[in-house]
């Protein structure tokens, strides 16, 4: 969940055989869900909390078991341009995916209020996993958010009243 | 007997340590070394990097450590197992959607700045709490009243 002003990162540097490809893109989408910033060929990185350093050593553990070899580091970056490209490409990446839940309630506002329900479950859950991933409260999580309780709401506002 | 885990338990600690105390081993005492290598030889780690009883083959340790005492023939541990997953993994692998409100619960609870020893004896209560329902969920098909 979005937290971390901290300047610690942790950091994962892994390798895992090419063949079998399974469990490599395993851990690709693993890495992917927990919204890493890649920072180089099998070197991922989070900002450093209990919890993003608890995913992160769990990964590890999928490595190895996997025959790779994995590494875990903490520490912060020492260029503060870097830092700042590195949060830049990270807030992009979730902004891109609030941005395509924001699109998908406004096309679904016409559709019959069946399909409109099941949409709000839909972009609900996906707002949270987008946020899991959303380190530094991205400023398009707020537009999507109410773009899902404006759909939410025009099908509640009958029943309300 | 002695049983290790990482300080500041969250959610698949917790239910290890439960599970522990009520089906394996009533007089259990938990420990919290804060480095895999600091376990002392007469404690059984657990949700640790390297345990046996830790995260294998996609499964949280809770899930591992079900198999491990041979209480997966039990439906609502199973359940229970479920919802651990997706609070500690939330990878959808499961419908659980007991799982987040677990997850704030348990996360808000070891906030309040107890020690791990507080954490377990309430998340205890709640693991009773939460098999309790599970099991007559099961049996009746219907959430308890």
């Amino acid at each position: 969940m979005g937290m971390s002003q901290a300047e610690d990162w942790v950091l994962l540097a892994y390798r895992l055989p090419r063949v079998p490809s399974t469990p490599r893109s395993a851990v690709w989408r693993k890495l992917k869900r927990l919204g890493v910033a890649w920072l180089g060929d099998g070197l991922v990185a989070l900002p450093a909390d209990p919890r993003t350093r608890e995913q992160l050593e769990w990964v590890a553990e999928e490595v190895t078991e996997h025959g790779g070899e994995a590494m875990l580091w903490q520490g912060r970056p020492l260029d503060a341009g870097a830092r700042s490209a590195v949060v830049s490409r990270m807030t992009a990446a979730v902004a891109a995916e609030y941005e395509a839940v924001a699109a998908e309630a406004a096309a679904v506002r016409t559709a019959d209020a069946a399909a409109r329900r099941r949409a709000v479950a839909r972009l609900r859950r996906e707002l949270h996993r987008i946020q899991d991933r959303d380190f530094f409260t991205c400023p398009q999580r707020e537009a999507a958010r109410r773009a899902v309780e404006h759909l939410a709401a025009a099908d509640t506002a009958g029943t309300r009243a | 007997m002695k049983w290790a885990t990482r300080p500041g338990v969250h959610v698949d600690r917790a239910a290890c340590a439960w599970l522990i105390r009520r089906f394996v081993d009533p007089a259990a005492e938990f420990i919290f070394p804060a480095d895999p290598a600091a376990v002392p030889a007469d404690a059984t780690p657990f949700d640790m990097r390297g345990a046996a009883l830790g995260h294998h083959h996609g499964q949280c340790s809770f899930e591992t450590a079900l198999a491990a005492f041979g209480l997966d023939a039990d439906p609502a541990l199973e359940e229970i197992g479920r919802i651990v997953h997706e609070a500690d993994l939330a990878d959808e692998r499961y419908d659980a959607p007991a799982a987040a409100g677990l997850d704030v619960l348990i996360r808000g609870l070891t906030l309040t700045g107890g020690s791990d020893h507080d954490t377990l004896t309430v998340t205890g209560r709640l693991f009773d709490g939460l098999y309790e329902h599970t099991r007559r969920q099961l049996m009746t098909g219907r959430p308890p009243a």
